[in-house]
């Protein structure tokens, strides 16, 4: 089912896509995951037994019982309810970040790779700077330049993730363009006098598109790491928000009295990171690349 | 060399760029929002904000460079003696996490490099999977419920700046240390598991066995340095991620490192020292990388051509 293919022309594999036990196991298991995942973000409001900010439902700190299936936190919150009902900003978060990236980044990347000359090499000299800058700094840098009344503001977040990812994305994707311009179906289009953002999205994109996607998988699972790790500095969401790497991060110190407090949304956090690395490496095995992290 | 010269000076500008041009009023910041505008006008002339951005940006870098960071908005320390040690705390930490990384590395994959696909590969994988989907914050915190809560062997904070001795030392850095190894080794220990299963594989690794040799000459003097390349250069590149990934292991163990610094900086928002913090680590992460590239081409003579 891998049709082996360079770099540059990924043909989209339609019969692959279109039988459902032929795609690779890991594609298929990572959907399951994700479809899960999807299913508790859009439901759970409906049949989680509490409210995610409701304090005082039990007693602190209780063990998990029939009535709270994994316990409580420090306020007496139910911690089944805060995991199930934190899906949907966690999902949300991740995967709206991931695709604002992975367009603003490919978009730039195949465009600069097209356009060439000096402005490609401004662009990429500046990437090439922003990327040298460790991610978690420069993620605190757009918090701390957006100021406080901003903070816990998820487009802020957003915006925070999509600085740090496209220019990743951009080089990537500029690679894929390099390579692709000096093919014959560009040198046409130029000739019919197309403009540049109708050969990149017309001429390029399509063929990057198989790039493009796996580059989406190999951020999106590890933007709910990055997230988390954000709330976990006291920089992402706000309290009472049931996110992971706050709620993590609440609990840390009653890991004795609750674990469940810790663990749960912790193993949230992990399965939800495996399930996106799966099916990344299904998708790159469809495309027959291998997986680069 | 001279592109790494040149990022740097964008990354600058770029920390410059974001913390003092972007955003609004910073005396509005540091003095509150109910300070009056004479408080702000005065504090502004004070601090000389009122220059157009280019000519701070300049006299600011020409500081940075001569290791004049400033003073801190806060409590008016100059920054580098607040950073100076915090540094030294930083670069402490990770010598010792990478002591503790490149032999479990090494260990990990030969072991499952030899018995691939056997008992010892699988649980390898295993560990490699569930490390790879957990963030250095939950490993950190389990580490401390294992060996500061359970066992009682490590303190829960490290407390590196009341250490006064070597050991005080090792006991108050080892759980970080271990945290940041093992997020490291996570990435490595794959790519040197495949790489030594492709080279064991190979015609030469057979011909070492046909002629009779132990097993462990084999292994360390045949196999490992050709294995090694790939592996090396992730090795040099989680240098970097090192640099700035303890910004988060840190503050799970309260070390006091520039890590730690960074963050309470940018909760107080104090932004001469959120500039010289970014500035620090971008040269180190910048440094790195460089290094990496030098071992790569050290290492594969055929890259010298490029």
């Amino acid at each position: 089912m891998s049709t082996p293919a360079s770099v540059a022309t990924l043909p989209w594999p339609k019969k692959a896509i279109l039988n459902w036990s032929r795609l690779p196991f890991t594609l298929r298991f990572g959907t399951i995951i994700l479809s899960f995942y999807l299913l508790i973000a859009l439901t759970a409001s409906l049949w989680a037994p509490y409210d995610a900010a409701k304090t005082g439902t039990g007693r602190p700190f209780s063990s998990p019982s029939s009535d709270h299936l994994l316990g409580t936190d420090q306020l007496g919150r139910d911690i089944f309810s805060r995991v199930v009902l934190g899906a949907d900003d966690v999902l949300f978060l991740a995967l709206t970040s991931t695709l604002v990236s992975t367009i603003v980044g490919g978009v730039m990347g195949l465009m600069s790779g097209l356009l060439g000359g000096w402005i490609d090499q401004i662009i990429m000299r500046f990437f090439d700077a922003v990327i040298s800058i460790p991610f978690l700094v420069l993620a605190l840098l757009m918090i701390a330049a957006a100021g406080p009344d901003l903070s816990g503001n998820y487009w802020l977040l957003i915006l925070a993730v999509v600085v740090v990812y496209a220019p990743r994305t951009a080089r990537m994707a500029r690679a894929v363009a390099v390579d692709l311009v000096t093919r014959d179906f560009v040198t046409v289009a130029r000739a019919r006098g197309e403009s540049v953002l109708s050969i990149v999205w017309r001429e390029l994109t399509p063929n990057a598109i198989g790039v493009l996607l796996v580059e989406f998988g190999v951020r999106a699972g590890y933007a709910p790491i990055f997230i988390g790790s954000l709330s976990f500095l006291g920089f992402g969401v706000r309290p009472p928000t049931p996110e992971w790497g706050l709620m993590i991060s609440e609990n840390r110190a009653a890991i004795i009295s609750a674990p469940m407090s810790v663990l749960a949304p912790a193993a949230a956090l992990a399965v939800l990171v495996i399930g996106l690395n799966l099916l990344t490496d299904g998708l790159s095995r469809v495309f027959g690349r291998t997986n680069k992290i | 060399m001279v592109l790494a010269f040149v990022t740097l000076l964008i990354v600058s500008a770029f920390i410059f760029w974001t913390t003092e041009v972007l955003p609004g009023d910073i005396a509005a910041r540091v003095l509150g929002r109910e300070s009056t505008q004479e408080a702000r006008a005065a504090f502004r002339e004070s601090r000389g904000l009122n220059r157009p951005a280019l000519e701070r940006y300049v006299s600011w870098l020409a500081g940075a460079v001569r290791g004049d960071f400033g003073s801190s908005l806060v409590n008016d320390r100059p920054i580098s003696d607040v950073v100076l040690p915090r540094m030294n705390n930083t670069i402490t930490l990770a010598i010792y996490a990478f002591a503790i990384y490149v032999p479990l590395t090494f260990l990990l994959s030969i072991l499952a490099a030899l018995y691939h696909d056997r008992l010892p590969d699988t649980i390898v994988s295993v560990f490699n999977l569930i490390g790879l989907s957990m963030p250095e914050f939950v490993i950190g915190t389990l580490l401390i419920y294992v060996f500061s809560v359970s066992l009682g062997i490590f303190p829960v904070m490290a407390q590196i700046q009341r250490a006064k001795t070597f050991s005080d030392v090792i006991r108050n850095t080892t759980l970080p240390a271990m945290t940041l190894a093992i997020v490291m080794a996570v990435y490595s220990i794959r790519m040197l598991r495949d790489s030594l299963i492709e080279v064991l594989d190979s015609e030469y690794v057979r011909m070492c066995v046909l002629k009779g040799l132990p097993r462990t000459r084999i292994i360390l003097f045949h196999a490992l340095p050709n294995a090694i390349v790939p592996a090396l250069n992730t090795m040099a590149l989680n240098l970097a991620y090192l640099i700035g990934g303890v910004v988060v292991v840190e503050q799970v163990f309260a070390f006091q490192g520039l890590g730690t610094l960074l963050v309470d900086s940018v909760a107080v928002r104090d932004s001469p020292t959120i500039e010289a913090v970014a500035l620090i680590v971008s040269a180190i992460y910048i440094a790195a990388n460089l290094f990496a590239d030098v071992m790569a081409i050290t290492l594969n003579p055929r890259l010298r051509r490029g």
